[in-house]
């Protein structure tokens, strides 16, 4: 009796220890795992009524395969869902061979290296500008170079974007939109504090310190903060550097050698903090509390009359208005304000689209393809853009020109003449912030060097001026200096 | 073979490594050793290594020695991160050490109600640990719109920065550490207590002894080594705090609250440098390692 309860015992622990051992089992269904419940069934192929097998003229044998696609729509936005909907059945024509799974992925740094690493990523997917240089030496991204050659894109990718997304003279990414930062208005706070000309336009800020003044007036009239100004995350140095360079500042610069030399500490960049740190102590026109204030919450803030004027670019305006519930005619984007010398720039970038290295070159085709039914590639496609800009009309989103990520002039002029054609809101609001990124040299690339570390630095800095009312902003400035220039001595200087 | 005497006791002379009679053991420990191995020391030796090479992502591309250690001991937050982790540290013997002992003090001495304190006590402990700090954020909000705030502008008082205070950034998230951690820790008190020989309460009212010297002679002496047991627990725990300050104040204002997990939390996902994020695991490891040692050290005197 003994032996047999051991006999059983020891039966029982080594199932147990199996079944552990079973967990380690690889699943081979990886899409399953990862992609939202709700986005998990592939789209149905539209063209099954007609019969599959008369529609493959293009793709005569070609083998099946999928196409993950992280730049769908997130399931809030049924609106969004249903126009790529529309695009995947067009896709389909022409690929009777490619399954389309939808597959929202919004690229977020503490889920990206796990994903890729796992094979996991769908095959497209936006990222940010920021990042690409650290997704390409990672090896986490695919190289497009010849896809794109094959194409004739590259040499239509505007050179300056081209540089962020290529390494050694492979490219890596295509852009989605450009974007140029300029000053967003709540229009309605503006009226609500007297703030319009005869035709109702906003009177907005010229310089910064007016945009002081102008705060001032706003928050006096109507009890909301003049500016949204961020300290909570890296965003809040990207929107200081564009405040600095007004001042006349440089954060970053090359010595002979090619070495990165930190350039934060100069009466520049320190004057630009010190008006900073006025607009808390000395107008007092800024949101409760900046430090928890990051780019989403920003729009938020404008977008429902807690700010009357943010930092931000023409490629979020769906941002305050469908997101947050700001009347299409009343947003307007206006010139980056100059500093007291009248230098002014805006700070141009983008969102890049990048591919997964485990992508085949036939993925990225397809992907590729696709883009062009989405109207972002250099290809003039006037139905997408049509699509496009109806849904921006339902949807109460303006419908103002895109920033040029391409180079060619035909196709922006072409683009633009679509825009005016659906247009929904007053160009007035926006054509002096169109006119002003045409004057050279207004245009600006981020710093160069560790730049994420460089505003990491600089957010140190703004939420010690904006939370100390005795804060010694030259020390502190001093430090971030020394900080960055350490991390750039210890990181990509030495390389 | 192995000799077993009489009594029991193992005859050291011959001893093989595994005894038979131990098998079941073993074999009962064996489904947590495999889980202990994938999910534990694998990963632990993994950092190790990692933390000498370079990598693209999680592949180890170089061999480079200390260099990693070398680059973290440079970096400017380093000490920055490890002062505020010791600050974290002695906020939470402060603030939290004593709170759950005077609780369970209270508790066990209250007559009625019992059952309901102890609920109320444990229940933050059932509340999401994100769920905790979001509440409190709002609770310790900035503005007119904190909680905090609009009860004192009843009261006339202007309203405070709070955490924006450097001084009561790191005061205040050991405040809410304990608001959320003591319950669990009262309960074993209670246990502990509850142990206590009832012939020592009454000897004690016997001998006509009130509510402050039975707490000072028969109650704080048995908790003594529980609590002993608990410091080091606590000191741990404290040690690797991390979601805390990342949510509440990403590490701000200025690194006011940033914690040495936080810098792993940055170079593994705001710089997907893993090897840096390893070395700093190691380097939080080799510190834990020196407490626990100093900390068995301390016990063992004490003991014998």
């Amino acid at each position: 009796m003994k032996r047999m309860k051991k006999l059983v015992s020891i039966m029982l622990c080594l199932l147990l220890a199996a079944s552990v051992l079973t967990a380690c089992k690889k699943d081979d269904k990886n899409e399953a795992t990862d992609t939202p419940n709700a986005t998990k069934t592939p789209v149905e192929k539209t063209d099954d009524t007609d019969g599959n097998g008369d529609k493959v003229k293009t793709d005569d044998g070609a083998k099946p395969f999928e196409l993950t696609l992280g730049i769908w729509p997130e399931e809030t936005l049924v609106a969004e869902i249903e126009l790529h909907k529309g695009y995947v059945e067009t896709f389909n024509n022409d690929h009777p061979n490619v399954t389309v799974v939808p597959a929202y992925y919004k690229y977020a740094v503490d889920t990206f290296v796990p994903k890729a690493e796992a094979g996991t990523l769908p095959v497209i997917f936006e990222t940010w500008y920021t990042d690409t240089q650290k997704l390409i030496n990672g090896g986490f991204v695919a190289d497009i170079t010849d896809e794109l050659a094959a194409r004739g894109w590259l040499e239509e990718i505007n050179p300056s974007i081209k540089d962020l997304m290529s390494k050694d003279g492979r490219t890596y990414g295509i852009p989605r939109d450009g974007y140029a930062l300029g000053l967003m208005l709540n229009v309605e706070l503006f009226e609500e504090a007297g703030l319009v000309d005869a035709d109702g336009l906003p009177i907005y800020p010229k310089t910064w310190d007016e945009l002081a003044q102008t705060a001032k007036t706003i928050k006096d009239k109507t009890g909301a903060a003049g500016l949204c100004l961020l300290a909570m995350d890296n965003a809040g140095g990207w929107h200081f550097s564009n405040i600095a360079w007004a001042f006349g500042a440089t954060l970053t610069l090359v010595d002979a050698d090619g070495n990165y030399v930190a350039n934060i500490d100069t009466p520049e960049a320190i004057a630009a903090m010190e008006y900073v740190k006025s607009l808390k102590w000395e107008y007092d026109v800024l949101t409760a509390d900046p430090t928890v204030e990051n780019w989403g919450t920003g729009f938020t803030q404008l977008g429902t009359g807690g700010a009357a004027m943010y930092l931000a670019a023409n490629d979020a305006v769906n941002q305050p208005t469908y997101n947050n519930g700001l009347a299409v005619d009343k947003l307007s984007i206006v010139p980056m304000p100059a500093g007291p010398k009248g230098d002014q720039y805006s700070l141009s970038g983008g969102t890049p689209y990048m591919f997964s290295k485990d992508a085949t070159p036939d993925q990225i085709n397809a992907a590729l393809d696709y883009l062009v039914l989405m109207g972002k590639g250099p290809v003039l496609n006037e139905d997408g853009i049509r699509a496009n800009n109806q849904y921006c009309v339902d949807n109460g989103i303006p419908v103002i020109p895109r920033f040029p990520a391409w180079a060619s002039e035909d196709l922006k002029a072409a683009e633009d003449a679509l825009a005016a054609e659906y247009s929904n809101v007053d160009m007035r609001l926006y054509n002096d912030y169109f006119d002003i990124l045409k004057k050279p040299g207004n245009l600006r690339q981020e710093e160069p060097g560790a730049t994420q570390e460089m505003y990491a630095q600089l957010t140190n800095v703004l939420q010690a001026v904006i939370t100390d009312k005795n804060a010694d902003v030259a020390a502190l400035m001093k430090t971030a200096d020394e900080n960055y220039q350490t991390i750039l001595d210890t990181t990509i200087n030495i390389n | 073979m192995v000799k077993v005497n009489k009594k029991g006791q193992i005859n050291h002379r011959k001893k093989p490594l595994i005894q038979k009679r131990d098998y079941i053991g073993w074999m009962i420990m064996l489904p947590a050793i495999i889980l202990f191995a994938f999910f534990v020391w694998e990963p632990i030796l993994e950092s190790v290594r990692l933390s000498l090479h370079t990598a693209k992502g999680f592949r180890i591309e170089e061999f480079v020695g200390f260099d990693n250690y070398k680059r973290l001991f440079q970096y400017p937050t380093f000490l920055q991160a490890l002062k505020n982790t010791f600050v974290y540290i002695i906020w939470s013997l402060i603030i939290g050490f004593f709170t759950p002992m005077i609780l369970a003090i209270l508790i066990t001495e209250t007559v009625n109600l019992k059952s309901l304190f102890k609920v109320g006590i444990y229940f933050p402990n059932i509340v999401p640990g994100l769920a905790t700090v979001l509440m409190w954020k709002y609770i310790f909000g900035e503005g007119k719109t904190g909680v905090i705030n609009i009860l004192l502008s009843y009261i006339g008082v202007e309203p405070q920065v709070w955490m924006n205070n450097t001084l009561l950034t790191i005061p205040i998230i050991v405040i809410i550490l304990t608001w959320k951690g003591a319950g669990a820790t009262t309960l074993i008190y209670m246990a502990n207590i509850s142990n206590i020989d009832p012939a020592l309460y009454e000897a004690a009212t016997i001998d006509g002894a009130g509510i402050i010297k039975r707490i000072k002679h028969i109650i704080l002496p048995s908790i003594f080594s529980l609590g002993k047991m608990m410091l080091i627990l606590q000191i741990i725990s404290v040690f690797q705090i991390l979601y805390e300050p990342l949510v509440l104040k990403q590490g701000g204002p200025n690194n006011a609250s940033i914690s040495i997990m936080m810098l792993v939390w940055n170079y593994a996902n705001r710089e997907f440098n893993y090897p840096m994020a390893a070395a700093t695991s190691v380097v939080i490891c080799i510190i834990l390692i020196v407490f626990s040692g100093l900390y068995f050290k301390f016990t063992k005197t004490k003991k014998d």
